[in-house]
This record gives C-alpha cells, structure tokens and sequence, in this order.
C-alpha cells in the first residue's frame, strides 16, 4: 500500500508512454490479423492503470473517511484503519457542541458567507466579463494589462492592510466582513468567463442591437443564457471558497470567540499541538462533512466546467 | 514552604550566573536574583534594583468602589483562555460577575492558547482580549509591544506575596510587575516507565540508554525544539547560557565555547545509539509514549494525564536526569515555565479587567484549576496542599525546579538553536565539524534582534 | 492549422500600443487648450465644477457635480489633512497610558499610531489623484458639452445621459462597483504595502505603542548586501528565490503534462465508463485543500503511517542499503529532510493538481477542431501524427495563457508549502534560520512567517514587491510571446 505513493512520477510517466505506445500500435497493425485481440489487452491495461491511479489518488481520502470512524481520537501512528469503529466523532461535532468545538455554528456561518459572498463575486466577475469580452471603450485595453499585473501581487501579504482597512470601517469580526473581503475584488477573477464570452459569436448580439436591444437587455436576454455553463462553474468556485481559507479567515475574525468562526478557522484550530491527541478524529469527521456536499457540488460542476473551459472554440 | 525554598535555590543559582557576564551595578547579590536578568542595565530601572522583592502595592480599600461608582453602563470584557481550560474558566467568570450583582457584565470566552497568545495580541494589540492567559516567555515581547497592563496595585489578594517568588519574577520586567501569575508548571521534567527503569536508571541517561536498550525501547526527547534542546547545553556547572541580553531583545550565547563542544559531541554519541532519539513533535512523542514504542520523554504537565492513563501502574515522573559529557557528568536543566494572566492595556475597562484577572488567578481559582486540569498552582497556599504535593508530575517538576532557569530569552534564540537541534538529530549527516555548527548557531542567536 | 496559429500571433503582433508619454502629453495639452479656449462656462468649470454643464442647461448634471467636488473638499479638510500633515514624519507623539490606582481608570495621551497615519494618508493620496484626474476629465468634458453646443449638436438631457448608462455607457454601470471592490481590496493595500518597504516597521517599531517611520532603501540594501551570518537576508533570498521558480517550473509542468496524459488515458477508446473514472479523481479533489494537506501531512509524518508500513514491509532498509539513507536514520524523512521533503512536495502537489488540469485538458480535448482531425485523417496520418502535429500544438495554443497564470499561481502557491511544512521541516542551514528561512520556503511562505511570527513587515514588504516584479516581468515577456494581444476578435468573427 505505501509503495504505491512513492512512484507516482513513474506511472504518470509510464501511463504517458503506454497510451502513445498504444496508439502506434493499433495503427501499424491495423490491418494485422489480431487486432481485436489486441483492443481488448489495451482497454485491459488501460483500465487497470486508471484503476490503480485511482487507488493512488484515493487513498488520503479513504484514510480521512475511516480515520473519522475511528475511536482513537488522536492520530494513529501504526494503523492505517483503526482498531475500534464509532460513530461518537460525528455525535461530538454535531450534537456535543462545547465551548470550542461548535461545528453547527461554524457550517451555518460559512454557508452564509458562502451564499452571500458567491452571489456578489458571480455578480461582479459577470459584469467585468462582459465589459471587457462584449464592449469597446478607450480604457478597455489599459484596464485588462492593469488587472492582470494586479492579480499578481501576493495576496497573504496585503492581508495585514486589508486587516487594518476593514477594522476602520468596523467590518472585522463581522461576516458582512468576511462577505466583503471574499467579494469585494472578485472582479479580478474575471478570465475564464472573459474567455467563454469572447468565443460566442458578436454577430448575436450585433443582431439585438440592430432590433434596438440596449446592453443591458443583451447582457440578461442574450448572453447570460449562452453563458450559462461558466456561469453554473462560476457560482459553484465561488461558493466553495469560503469554505478552505484559513488564513484571511483567522486574521479577520480574531475575537477567539468561536461562535463567530468559520468551519475552515475552526478545524485547523482543532489541530493546534496541544489538541491534536483529542482532536484529530474529529477533524476528520469534520472535514468528511464539508466534503460530502461539496463532492456532490464538484461532480455537478465537472459537467459544466469540462462544457465551459473552450467549449466556444468549435462555436468559433 | 518548599516552593519558597527552591525558588530561593533558584535565585541563588541565577545570581551566580549573573556575576559571571560583568557589567552589573554593585548591588546586592541576592537582591538580584529576584530580578530578571533583564533588569541589569536598562535604565530606569535602578531605583528598583534595590528593593528586596518586587512589589505590588496594596491598593487603597476605596478603590473598588470607586470603580463600581463610576460604572454606569454595561462592562464588556473579553477573555482569552486555552481551550482545555474553557469550562473552568467559564464557571469562575460566573463566579466573578456574582461578586459584584450591582454592575451588569458581558463577558465573552474566547479560545486561544497559552502558547500563542503573543502571536494573537500582537498581531493587532487594539483588538485583542482585555484578559488572556498567556505562557511567560512571551512577556518581554508583549511588555515591548505595549500589550501588558502594569499591575500597578492588587485589590483582592497580594500578588507578589502569595505567589511563589519564581513565578512573579516570571510575571516581572524591568523592575515591575506585568502579570498575575496563574500555574508554575509550565516547564519540562521526565515522564518514564516503571517497567524499563529502575529509580536508580533515572538518574542518569547513560543507564537510562542502557536499560532501554535492552528492554529494545526507545528514549524520546524533541532535539529539533530549541526550548528543550537548551536542558542540554545549559546543564549545571558548564559555565553555559542562553540568555536575553541587557537590552530587552538581543541574547547572549556562549554555547560555542568550553564543554560545549563535548555536550555537542556527546548527544550525537546519544543519537548514534539508535535509543536515544529525536522526537518529532509534542503529540509524536506522547502518543509514542503511550504506544509504548519509547520508554522515557521529557516533557510538560500538560500531557501527564494521556501518559498517566496510558501507562497505569508503570507510570513514572521525575527531574531530567544527568548525562556525560568530555568524560564529566552534567545534570539537566531546564526552562521554568508559568503560565500568566495579563490585562491589555488597550481595554476600555482596565480596572475591571484587573480585577477579574486577580479573580481568575486567586488561591481559590488556583485550587479550582488543579482539581479540574491537574495543573500546579503558582500559589503558595494552593501549591501546598497534599493533593498537589502528591501529583507525580508536579512532584517531578518541583524537583527539577532546583535546576531550572527562568525562560528569558529574545526571539532570535529559537530558529538557529531549532536547527542545531536538528542536525544533531540527525546525527550531524553533513559531517560538519561540531564548533563550526555551534559557532554558527550561537551568531545567529546572538544576531541583532531587527535583522 | 500551422496557418491558424500564424494569422492569431500577426493579428497580436498588429496591435501596436500608443506610446505611453505621448498619451500623457496629450492628456495634459487637451486641458490646456480646454481652458485657454473654453469660454465662461467652461473656465468656471475652474472653480465650481458643475457651472460648464449648468451653462449648458444640463442642470441635474452639473448640480450633482458641484455636490461631489463640496463632498470631496469635505472630506479632504476634515479627513486627508490630518493624516497628510503627518506623512512626512509618520507621527511623532508616542503613546503614553497612565493608571490610576485610586480611581482604577486608565488614561491614554492623543498618541500618533504610524500604521494608521500611513494606511489613511495613502488612501488620502488615492482620493487626491482621483479628484485631480476627474477635475481634469471634468474640464475637458465641459469643454466638449460647449463645442458641441456651439456647432449646434444636440446636447444630452440628463434622462439620455441615464439611459446611456445603459446603452453605450453601459461599461461605467458595470465596472463602477467591482472597481471600487479592487481598489479597496486591491490597490490601496498594495499602496500600503509598497510604502512599508521604505520604513522600519518591524517589531521594534510596532505601532500603537511605538513609532515607525521612513528609512529609504536601506530594507532593499538588506536584501543584496550579504554580512556574514548575522545579516542573511541577502543569501536566504537567493536561496528561497531559486527554489521557488524551480518549484513553479516543476509544479506548472509535472500537472500540466500530468492532466493531459489522464485526460488522454480516460478518454481513449477502451477505456469503460470515463465519467466514473473521472468522479474518482474529482473526489480526492473536493475534500478542501487544508483539509487533505493537513491530512497527507500527517500521513507521511517521520512516525507516522506510512514510516511504519515501510518500515515493516523493509522499504525503509532498502533504502537504507541503496543509499538513500544515512545509515543512523530509522525512519524515511518524507518531509524533514531538504531532498526528500522538495521530491515529496512536488509529488503531493500533483496529486492535489492534476484532478484539475485533467477536468481542464478534457475540456479542451473533447473540443478539439474535428474538422482538421479529419481532413488529416483522409490526408492518411496516422493517429499517433494527429496527436501530435494537432492535438498537441491546439491544447498549447489554447492552454498558453493558462499556462503562465499557473506559472504565476504556482509562484504564489501559498497552501500547499505552508501546510505541508509548517511545524514539520526545520532547515539545517543556519544562515538561513538566522533569516527565519527554511530550504522549501517559497518567498510567499517566508514573507508570510516573516510577517505573522516575526512581524518584519518591512522585509516581508521588499520581498513581496520582489515577487511582484518576478511575476509580472515574467507575464508581460510570456504574453508578448504567446497570447498576442486581440485573441478575442479571432474568435468573435
């Protein structure tokens, strides 16, 4: 099972050179008399190698599930499954709140941060998009170098000034805050949707232009329901970001009170090193938690994602 | 009176030190002791140097009052606890807001630990808890960055005389008192099992090595941790220290010089036995305690009651033992630690503040606090009781305490010595010659503190 | 299709960028002439910012001017020039508290806290230079509104400018609110920032107990000049830099290949039920990422799981006999030793990234240009030509851009280093944990640690500008190169 991690390059590597390898193969003997035969070794070989990378790529996951079922409520050094099973970690984080550990609490501020904060950055990152992508302005070309140079600048270290400007308008400690800070420069993100919206034809909306459509109306009427696979990807990213920052989230709500965290702040401090023994269980109760819906919402969305990344460049 | 007795030892011991380094004023030398070492030349604090033990004066009896009269609208406070100690801490701020029903309180707990509080205040002092609870390395950093309340006056009980002396030297810089002492157990002893070692292995890593090996166990002790790493190379009767130098944020380090290339030399013979050997971290090396994959760890109370369940019977705590070095035997020291409740100075209500810090850290809520956690009280009253006499772990560390050195050190202490722990750890795999890998470690201890 | 990718580069390459002083100039020689031609209205326009319009009979507008420019000089007399006043000095009364035993209250002095001087006087300065290029836009266009006026154009009522707010202006309405969410969340804490590399903040000076003030470059002198043990910044940024870009190198490249080969692996003929095998993979990537960071942390910890099944099943004496290990070690340093813990990283890193550049690489591959595969395919190329004289050279051409921002991304990658090393690995360098460095540092993570364990915001500024300028010089060169300007009209046709 161990061994399995190391060599990761070297299958991807092999994977690499089985796949091409199979290639030639069929082609040269296309005509060759077992080619059938052969078909049914590559779909063989290929199945078992998508299998064991899954492995690979599972095994964290399937540690983090029994883990959570362990009754062992700190790490186990020697076992991979634990040696009694119990459903008390999800009891504990659910239904045994005590003055720390108050998971409900921390889920039901995230999803409001979460849904808030989606909403405004799917808002702001569609009206930039289509700015940029549908219409033509003298600062156009200017505003988009501008931007792009802006993303670059590493955001944990304008943190602290983020911090102190929040704190004079009053907004830390607050989830109208933490919407805020999520949101408020999301109309950098504005790229992959820029990207969708620059393949769909301006024909379209030259069109309701000329049957006197002003831009808002094309913008809800026309383009909002072509775009609307990037959109359901749009939403979904933004909504699961709340859910895994830790870092802006613990400097923003600082008050320690832990009624006010979010889940991320509240499992990485269950992880704190005088914790760890008690707490590392029901970490990974937690974390199953949040994972569940977002699992469900990451298959939906690989739908639309693997739809929307260039799916215009056919339409093109 | 034991306590008393072991911090005077302690005085004692640190006075020697002190008189090596040179420079001091001509005061007395028991007089120092009491001080901080950080004390010595900064200025304004002379006229302190004198007084035998720092005070906290006895505030007017009118005080209190006074406050309650002036109070008008709601008081709003914020505590900052560990997480362990929530519970606790909640049921004695009940109790702290029964004791005054005319003056309505809203006191929030928050959770932070000891060991991070300094991190958390710092990062934005205005916004931090009007009282937290804190470890006492962490008191010159706060006291630099104005984020500690003098305790200019006790209200409700005397601070700096019912409290063991180390702990309120603990509590103390510059001459004055920055904090109301709360446990005197935050240092590091050793835990072992009864089964392995004989009480007379203990004494001595040597013929701990030896029975441990031959029962095939292990030793653990967190080499790669500058704080437990210093029990080595500070040992008793080596002329070695780690220390904060006269300026409040620099150290001085002689690690490089005299035997310390031997304690060097001999922790890699240690490490090369394969029994002794570097424990990862805190929870590795209690859980493989508890494992019973090592025999013996140093570490603090905080983790006496895991070992205790873990090992029954077999149970054992004691000081750090003595270990060789150049062919001389050296016993262990070690840091003491306490942990401390501070008031921010930034609170809108201060002297409340002060006065629920006095209630959190009196000899009731100490008692409170080891019955509860099991963790050894900073009161001399408290400390005193069977029960806490009778705890094998605050037995251990009270006797280590003889050995032990206040934790007065600057920042930039722990990462160079973190790393020769490190690669001492590792058996030095580089094979660099152990003065250059001292020298290097004690230039970057000693660095200027704003590199 | 060799033709496809040469018309989008000369189509980039035609775009030719206005010189950037001349732009300037005309900037300021079209004010000029605004006011030295202009008439009444217009010149007033000097004074009271709404009268140019007012004159025009576009009263709402021009009233609604007027009450920004009182609302701006408001704000700056009251606001911007008490902070302004202390810029140059960044404040000089430190604080001062007493207590009162007696009375048990605490009083505070009116104390100047540095911090906030620099915070509001650089949004002050933003708010000047905002003013000021308005005032100036505002001339130019009351100078418009007049020529128009005068050749007898119609002039907009304030109704039609509203509804051009929707038409032709539409972009005003659509970027004025995430505009003002960038700068506040953006710009005004790069400012900020930037300006924190020329002081001395750092934990001696920490506000609101002490002062900090100007230094000039001496935080950037740090960093080149190289002192001998003590003053190591200089060598730690050598050190943590090179790492980084190699670690964004690897990083960029072992997922980008990684993706396309999965997504090439569960797309091929043969392979049953892809969208199953494709799920298994999105899964290990939905569990958040601190989550299974902290996770795989502790899984490969020196005692940890994955230790001791090596342990057992004698991997770790394999090793030991081959080499790879030092002869004293017992257990594998996954993630304690520079070599191991650099190798384990890149490998944990694809195994978090390559879900996403698989879900990416399908996208791309499932809209591949059929056409062209199938006129190759009668042309009789053979399968393995078309993948890679087509499909290859289109996933590059179509993923280039993503690229470089992985690129960039990979250099900020702030997640995956932290978690993974952060309580873990100690360095063995001690000049470097002199600079509070570590081998597998990258300059994000140490600015980070620089800032919240040892509060040097100024060097943690210098780097960061440092940072900035690596990522963006390595954009505006990659994307001269590789996007070429107009992509968007290529596909808009």
């Amino acid at each position: 099972m161990m061994d399995e991690k190391q060599p990761t390059t070297e299958t991807s590597v092999q994977a690499k050179k089985t796949s091409v390898h199979k290639m030639k193969v069929t082609y040269e003997e296309r005509h060759g008399m077992g080619r059938k035969q052969k078909e049914l070794i590559g779909s063989i070989l290929k199945n078992t190698l998508l299998a064991i990378l899954a492995v690979i790529w599972l095994i964290p996951i399937l540690w983090l599930v029994v883990t959570a079922f362990s009754a062992n409520p700190g790490i186990s050094y020697t076992r991979f499954f634990p040696e009694k099973w119990t459903l008390a970690n999800f009891k504990r984080v659910f239904f045994a709140p005590d003055s720390v550990l108050q998971y409900g609490r921390w889920f039901w501020n995230t999803l409001v941060i979460a849904v808030f904060s989606c909403a405004i950055s799917t808002a702001f990152i569609l009206m930039v998009s289509y700015a940029f992508s549908c219409m033509r302005f003298p600062a156009r070309q200017g505003m988009i170098s501008f931007s792009l140079i802006l993303g670059m600048f590493p955001g944990v270290l304008s943190m602290i000034a983020v911090y102190f400007i929040m704190k004079s308008i009053g907004l830390t400690n607050s989830h109208i805050g933490m919407v805020v800070v999520y949101s408020a420069g999301s109309g950098l993100g504005y790229l992959i949707v820029k990207g969708f919206m620059d393949t769909i034809p301006a024909s379209m909306r030259e069109a309701a232009r000329i049957e006197g459509a002003n831009e808002l109306q094309i913008f809800f009427r026309i383009m909002m329901p072509l775009c609307k696979p990037i959109v359901v990807y749009q939403i979904i990213s933004a909504f699961l970001a709340p859910w895994s920052d830790f870092v802006f989230a613990r400097l923003m709500l600082n008050s320690g009170i832990s009624k006010d965290w979010t889940v991320a702040i509240g499992l990485y401090n269950m992880l704190d090193k005088t914790l760890i023994h008690n707490n590392f269980a029901a970490f990974c109760a937690g974390g199953l938690i949040i994972s569940v819906p977002i699992s469900v919402l990451f298959i939906i969305m690989q739908k639309y994602y693997v739809e929307s990344v260039t799916s215009g460049s056919t339409k093109g | 009176m034991k306590k008393r007795a072991i911090a005077l030892a302690m005085a004692m011991i640190m006075t020697a030190s002190l008189a090596g380094c040179g420079g001091q004023p001509a005061a007395a030398p028991e007089t120092q002791g009491t001080e901080t070492p950080t004390t010595a030349t900064t200025e304004g604090s002379g006229e302190t140097e004198t007084e035998p033990v720092v005070e906290v004066a006895k505030a007017d009896d009118s005080a209190v009052g006074n406050l309650i009269a002036a109070t008008t609208g709601t008081v709003k406070l914020t505590v900052w606890a560990s997480e362990e100690d929530q519970d606790l801490t909640k049921k004695l701020i009940d109790g702290f807001e029964a004791q005054y029903p005319d003056v309505s309180f809203d006191i929030q707990l928050g959770a932070c630990s000891e060991s991070v509080a300094k991190d958390n205040v710092l990062a934005d002092p205005t916004a931090a808890a009007d009282v937290f609870a804190f470890a006492d390395d962490q008191i010159n950093e706060l006291v630099n960055a104005g984020a500690l309340q003098e305790v200019a006056a006790a209200y409700t009980y005397d601070v700096s005389k019912e409290n063991v002396a180390g702990s309120v030297a603990a509590a103390t810089v510059n001459g004055k008192v920055y904090a109301y002492p709360m446990t005197a157990d935050n240092g590091y002893f050793l835990y072992y099992n009864k089964s392995v070692f004989s009480d007379d292995d203990i004494k001595s890593l040597d013929k701990m090595i030896e029975a441990a090996g031959a029962a095939d166990k292990q030793i653990g002790f967190e080499l790669a941790n500058a704080w437990y790493l210093f029990g080595f190379f500070s040992a008793q009767g080596t002329d070695l220290y780690a220390r904060l130098s006269s300026d409040g944020m620099t150290n001085e380090c002689n690690w490089n010089e005299g035997v310390g290339p031997d304690i060097a030399n001999a922790l890699l013979g240690y490490v090369n036995s394969g029994v002794f050997v570097k424990a990862a971290d805190d929870a590795s090396a209690v859980s493989n305690m508890k494992d019973g994959k090592y025999a013996a760890i140093v570490n603090g109370t905080w983790s006496a009651a895991a070992i205790s369940e873990a090992l029954g019977d077999d149970y054992g705590a004691a000081k750090l033992p003595t270990f060789t070095a150049g062919g001389k035997e050296y016993q262990m020291s070690s840091f003491a630690g306490y942990k401390l409740i501070g008031v921010n100075p930034h609170s809108e209500f201060v002297g409340w503040s002060m006065l629920l810090a006095e209630y959190l850290t009196n000899e009731e809520s100490q008692v409170a606090r080891f019955e509860a956690r099991g963790l050894g009280p900073a009161n001399i009253k408290a400390a005193s009781s069977d029960a806490v006499k009778s705890d094998p772990a605050i037995a251990a560390i009270a006797a280590q305490a003889e050995y032990a050195t206040p934790q007065r050190i600057g920042g930039n202490f722990w990462d160079p010595a973190k790393s020769l722990g490190e690669i001492l750890g590792n058996g030095n795999p580089d094979g660099t010659d152990v003065q250059t890998l001292l020298d290097n470690a004690v230039e970057g201890i000693n660095a200027p503190a704003a590199n | 299709m060799a033709n496809w990718i040469k018309k989008k580069e000369e189509s980039g390459r035609k775009k030719q960028k206005r010189g950037f002083g001349k732009g300037i100039k005309e900037y300021f020689a079209d004010f000029v002439s605004s006011v030295k031609e202009g008439d009444w209205g217009t010149r007033a326009s000097l004074l009271v910012m709404g009268s140019g319009f007012v004159a025009r009979k576009q009263y709402v507008k021009g009233i609604l001017i007027t009450l920004v420019q009182i609302l701006y000089l408001i704000i700056f007399a009251i606001y911007s020039v008490p902070y302004l006043s202390k810029f140059g000095t960044l404040g000089t009364v430190k604080m001062e508290q007493s207590f009162d035993p007696i009375t048990m209250q605490q009083t505070t002095n009116d104390y100047d806290n540095s911090f906030l001087i620099l915070i509001h006087s650089m949004i002050s300065l933003f708010l000047l230079v905002v003013f000021v290029m308005y005032y100036i836009h505002n001339i130019k266009a009351a100078y418009k509104v007049e020529q128009d006026a005068r050749a007898g154009r119609p002039v907009n009522s304030f109704r039609q400018d509203m509804k051009e707010m929707l038409g032709k202006n539409f972009h005003f309405s659509l970027l004025t609110l995430p505009t003002i969410g960038v700068i506040v969340m953006n710009i005004l804490p790069i400012l900020v920032l930037v300006a924190i590399a020329f002081t001395n903040y750092d934990q001696n000076h920490m506000p609101p107990a002490a002062l900090f003030t100007w230094v000039g470059f001496e935080n950037f002198k740090a960093l080149i000049s190289n002192g001998g043990m003590t003053i190591t910044f200089g060598y730690a940024f050598w050190k943590v830099l090179s790492w980084t870009l190699v670690w964004a190198v690897l990083a960029t490249f072992t997922n980008f290949i990684g993706g396309i080969v999965l997504a090439v692996l569960i797309n091929s003929k043969g392979v049953k039920y892809p969208k199953m095998w494709r799920s298994l993979f999105v899964v290990a990537i939905a569990v958040p990422q601190f989550v299974t960071l902290i996770l795989v942390r502790n899984f490969f910890r020196d005692d940890g799981i994955v230790n001791t099944l090596c342990a057992n099943a004698g991997i770790t004496d394999f090793f030991k006999s081959i080499g790879l290990l030092g002869a004293n070690m017992n257990y594998i340093p996954f993630l304690t030793s520079k070599g191991w813990a650099k190798v384990m990283i890149v490998l944990i890193n694809i195994w978090v990234g390559i879900p996403y550049q698989m879900l990416i690489a399908t996208g791309v591959l499932m809209n591949a240009p059929l056409d062209q595969v199938e006129s190759a395919r009668i042309d009789g190329a053979s399968k393995s030509q078309i993948f890679w004289k087509i499909t290859i050279p289109y996933i590059l051409v179509v993923q280039g851009p993503a690229l470089i921002t992985d690129f960039v991304r990979n250099i900020n990658n702030f997640n995956v280093i932290y978690l993974l090393t952060q309580d873990v690995y100690t360095t063995t360098d001690q000049m470097l944990a002199n600079s509070n460095a570590k081998e597998v540092d990258l300059l994000v993570t140490w600015l980070f640690r620089l800032t919240n364990e040892y509060y040097n915001y100024k060097m943690a500024s210098v780097i960061g500008i440092i940072v900035f300028i690596i990522c963006v010089a390595f954009t505006l060169v990659s994307y001269s190169r590789l996007m070429a300007g107009g992509r968007e009209e290529d596909y808009q046709i």
